[in-house]
């Protein structure tokens, strides 16, 4: 380090600035703390939604689940109206919730994807708009069985964009048992496919493999229950696990990372069609139950382009739209007729999308109750206990 | 004494940006994070409210599975750094010394390229090649090095190899820095007064770097305790680090004081860390001194 | 390489058999020198190994980056096609560029008054630690606090600007490379003269001048650096901007980093594989004018990495 010496210059006084360095520093220091204070107690408010103008603009945001749109479709509306569309994922419910809350209406997103039992909530917490029925004409095509479901009558904050349910898919040449259920799911997850196993990123999901394994109602919010199910999970699951991915099938089962996957029934479809070797892999519909939900286009509080969404949304209920939804991404995306158009046009797979009516009728509807906190504990503890 | 302060003042003046900029965009924010420790999660939509002030939350992230992680993350970025510094010092060494000057500067500018490669992509590579079924996993089955396809991707084996890998580079440049200024001359002389190569590394040139290898684990060890990208690509669940535990907590368990407890946990351990590794390190090395003292005979007057 | 000074080398040696036996090695087959040798190409081969992957990967045909199907440029085309990746590129670049802007004016001012700092200023002290502490603190924990304070600005304030996804990335950027610049230049210039400085202020040039036509060419080398520095940072960035970010104004790391978890297709590689050669050409240039300025190779090397 170079020490200087003093420098003597012949410049006149007047070139010094004359504000005291440490008054400034002062001024920034309360400025900014007064500024910090007030942001704590201030009213926690929104920003503004922009309202639909007939202009359908240049872009549109989109804030999904992974791989969950065909891009035929997307590229169809961007060829056809010259908007672009960004396509965002999440992961979770909860990864959209928080977006939008921590966001407060900047989070830039105009559609998002949430699934039905949370979009009561939402709309209580001011994260959704309504919606204008008017601007969506193909609204008529949808299938009334899928409309008009009780977290949001009359549809007023969603459209059904699909519905599916949960099970597993394992690789045969690495569990060599014919697996059905639930507790089969977490034996081999113990043994067979011991740290090669995935589940979905959803705590209600995860806490329902040990309540549905052992005939408790999976909406439980009975203490004792989940008690049990977190020292299940925590304590002997947890560490076989390999990974917490709500999308893990559609490049999992290609890449051959995992053996045992809790997956959605449209994923696991997606990724045996990717496979080249499908035959390798079965997707099972456990028993006794599972969940069956339902994901929906809804309008984010903020939205700065309004028009852009509701064209978007009117363009996926078109029947060819929906035909092709339903091909690349193996839900029933409630169109009318759709299944029967799906089996004329010889869809691959078919039966991981329309399962027959037993397993239909076995299938129990999740619902957002008191529980739900915990179940986001146990979660979380079970990610930091599969780490250590 | 006046015209010192007057040039200090016009100097100082020229940092006030900085100053400025970094107040707002810096102190406040993390200060707002150690606000939010000391809150608590009010129901399941709100991120976060101050109404009560507590300690709890700073309870709650010392709870064993969390503080698991916490010694996780310790251990591989403990690891890591070692493994760096082991690589790290005969490489560096290697182009300080035994490489040609002119090699020297294409040298320093290879070691660059990866460093300047993007951090996420670097480690998409590594995801590629730890694949069970990709190339690497069918050679080595072809080879019959191994029984089955590799099994590392998703295991902490894989972050720590990913953390190495990616913070090579870091630990290199300090240490090739030093090491060349280390001086030929010093190193000549220790050889022209009996010493061997060895006692000459040890005694001579080790010490003169050791201002780069200090740096180099310092610019390693800081950011792999607080590494977020590395344990998601190839982490997976067992690969949990605490930068994943914090962004968890804004990203989906929505609960802000939590993540803000944990977040301030991390600069603590890694303020402790440094502190109670810099504290040895002065100790060990006072008492080396102390051992080599060499006392110098008064002459006969 | 020993530097011969003015004595007989030949004399040297006899007599330093005679008084100490030197073990003398073979010079020409050194088994250390080899192995050294050895271990320092191993090492740059596992340097460079997952970015040769990735660049042979992104000449696969395939649907999945991971699973390779046939040799082809499909990536690159449909790279190319894509608007979403040609976005959040441009994006990346324009934030990289903002960034180096205003890194380097803060840092080079910072820096240069670091430098010039009395001894000893209580205010330099401080300084010193607040940039040093910005480059102590992890990446996420500046991304958890930077994005509930720009909401805060934006909806509570009213402070409508750094709602704009490009306003977030450059701001936030900076601030993780600030300290970058400033250090950089503060080492720069420490190792200069003030004479120069003050025979202009002799000469009667005004403060302007001085700075101007005196400090800053002296300082530019440093400034360059700093400004490649920062360039570099922002373009990589990914924790940060994958909490600020807005989407239509998403960076490329951000956007790999969301492929991710759902699945990644090769036109990344390809696109990856652009841009790094995209940051080697912006280092060549740089290096190239380091040079012209009078630097060697290793002290350039030093001033980026002395920071």
């Amino acid at each position: 380090m170079h020490q200087h010496s003093p420098m003597k210059i012949l410049a006149p006084a007047a070139a010094i600035p004359k504000i005291s360095r440490r008054a400034l520093l002062g001024g920034f220091a309360v400025a900014g703390a007064s500024l910090a204070l007030t942001g704590c107690g201030k009213e926690k408010g929104f920003a503004a939604s922009a309202l639909p103008n007939g202009q359908l603009g240049r872009q549109l945001n989109v804030y999904s689940w992974g791989d969950y749109e065909d891009p035929d479709n997307i590229s169809d509306f961007q060829d056809s109206t010259g908007v672009r569309v960004q396509l965002d994922s999440f992961g979770s419910n909860e990864e959209l919730i928080a977006k939008l809350a921590a966001t407060r209406g900047t989070s830039g997103y105009d559609i998002v994807v949430p699934t039905g039992l949370y979009i009561p909530q939402m709309v209580a917490n001011s994260l959704l708009q309504p919606l204008d029925h008017s601007r969506m004409p193909n609204m008529a095509n949808l299938d009334p069985t899928y409309t008009n479901q009780v977290w949001d009558p009359g549809n007023k904050h969603s459209i059904p964009k699909a519905w599916g349910t949960t099970g597993y898919v394992y690789d045969t040449n690495v569990i060599k048992d014919e697996l059905a259920s639930w507790q089969d799911f977490m034996t081999a997850a113990e043994t067979t496919a011991s740290g090669k196993t995935a589940v979905l990123e959803d705590s209600w999901e995860v806490v329902a493999i040990y309540l549905a394994a052992h005939n408790i109602d999976m909406n439980s919010t009975d203490p004792a229950a989940l008690d049990a199910a977190e020292e299940y999970l925590v304590g002997t699951l947890a560490k076989n696990i390999r990974a917490f991915n709500s999308n893990v099938a559609t490049s999992g089962i290609p890449q051959g990372t995992f053996a045992l996957m809790q997956a959605f029934n449209g994923d696991a479809r997606q990724g045996m069609l990717t496979a080249s070797d499908p035959e390798r892999w079965k997707f099972v519909f456990p028993t006794p139950t599972a969940n069956l939900w339902m994901d929906n286009w809804s309008l984010a509080a903020g939205a700065q382009h309004p028009d852009a969404a509701y064209a978007f949304i009117n363009h996926m209920m078109t029947p060819e739209a929906a035909l092709r939804e339903v091909e690349y991404i193996g839900y029933h995306t409630g169109i009318k007729e759709l299944k029967e158009a799906a089996l004329a046009n010889e869809m691959e797979l078919p039966e991981l999308v329309f399962p027959p009516q037993d397993v239909l009728d076995r299938m129990q509807a999740a619902v957002l109750n008191d529980g739900q906190e915990r179940r986001v504990q146990i979660l979380n503890r079970m990610q930091a206990k599969a780490g250590a | 004494m006046r015209k010192i302060s007057r040039r200090g003042a016009g100097v100082a003046a020229l940092s006030f940006p900085s100053w400025a900029y970094l107040v707002f965009f810096f102190i406040i924010p993390v200060g707002l994070v150690l606000w939010y420790s000391f809150g608590y999660k009010p129901d399941l939509f709100t991120a976060h409210s101050n109404a009560t002030l507590s300690l709890d939350r700073y309870f709650e992230a010392m709870d064993p599975t969390f503080l698991s992680t916490f010694i996780n993350t310790l251990q591989i970025a403990g690891l890591g750094t070692l493994i760096c510094l082991l690589i790290g010092i005969p490489f560096a060494y290697w182009m300080a010394v035994k490489v040609p000057a002119k090699w020297r500067g294409l040298l320093v500018a290879l070691v660059l390229v990866p460093f300047w490669t993007n951090f996420l992509v670097r480690t998409l590579g590594w995801q590629i090649m730890l694949a069970p079924e990709g190339f690497v996993s069918e050679a080595l089955q072809n080879i019959g090095l191994i029984g089955g396809p590799i099994e590392i991707l998703y295991t902490r084996a894989a972050v720590q190899l990913g953390v190495v890998y990616n913070y090579l580079p870091l630990m290199i440049l300090p240490l090739f820095v030093s090491l060349d200024r280390a001086g030929v001359s010093l190193r000549e002389a220790s050889a022209d007064l009996g010493a061997n190569r060895v006692r000459t590394m040890l005694q001579v040139t080790l010490p003169l770097a050791a201002p780069g290898i200090i740096s180099g684990c310092l610019l390693v060890f800081i950011p792999l305790m607080g590494d977020y990208i590395t344990a998601s690509v190839l982490g997976g669940a067992q690969g949990n680090m605490v930068g994943q535990l914090v962004a968890n907590q804004f990203n989906s368990a929505q609960n802000w004081a939590l993540g803000s407890a944990m977040a301030v946990m991390l600069m603590v351990f890694i303020l402790l860390t440094v502190a109670i590794v810099g504290a040895v390190y002065l100790i060990v090395r006072a008492i080396l001194r102390f051992n080599r003292r060499v006392l110098i005979e008064e002459p006969a007057s | 390489m020993s530097a011969s000074v003015l004595r007989d080398p030949a004399e040297d040696q006899s007599a330093a058999q005679a008084l100490v036996p030197v073990p003398r090695h073979n010079k020409r087959r050194d088994p250390v020198a080899v192995a050294m040798t050895v271990f320092g190409v191993l090492v740059f081969c596992f340097l460079f190994l997952p970015i040769l992957v990735i660049f042979i990967y992104s000449f696969n045909t395939g649907r999945l980056l991971a699973a390779w199907e046939g040799f082809g440029f499909d990536a690159y085309i449909n790279a190319a096609a894509n608007q979403v990746i040609r976005g959040s590129v441009m994006t990346s670049l324009q934030a990289a560029l903002g960034t180096a802007v205003l890194s380097t004016i803060l840092g080079t001012m910072g820096g240069l008054a670091l430098a010039r700092a009395t001894y000893k200023a209580k205010w330099a002290a401080i300084l010193t630690g607040l940039l040093a502490l910005t480059l102590v603190t992890p990446e996420i924990v500046d991304a958890i606090s930077i994005l509930p304070w720009f909401v805060s600005l934006g909806t509570d304030f009213g402070f409508t600007p750094i709602n704009n996804g490009m306003v977030r990335l450059v701001v936030a950027h900076t601030v993780m490379s600030i300290a970058v610049v400033t250090f950089i230049v503060r080492a720069r210039m420490q190792g200069t003269d003030m004479t120069l400085e003050e025979a202009a202020a002799d000469l009667y040039a005004t403060p302007w001048n001085r700075f101007f036509q005196i400090t800053l060419p002296i300082a530019a080398p440093g400034i360059l650096a700093g400004a490649l520095m920062s360039f570099t940072l922002s373009l990589d960035n990914t924790t940060v901007s994958s909490f600020v970010q807005v989407p239509g104004n998403t960076p490329w790391p951000v956007y790999i980093f969301s492929s991710l978890k759902v699945s990644l297709r090769p036109e990344i590689a390809a696109v990856s594989t652009i841009m790094l050669l995209l940051t080697l050409v912006a280092l060549a240039v740089v290096a190239l004018v380091l040079r012209r300025f009078g630097e060697s190779s290793t002290d350039i090397a030093k001033t980026i990495a002395g920071a």
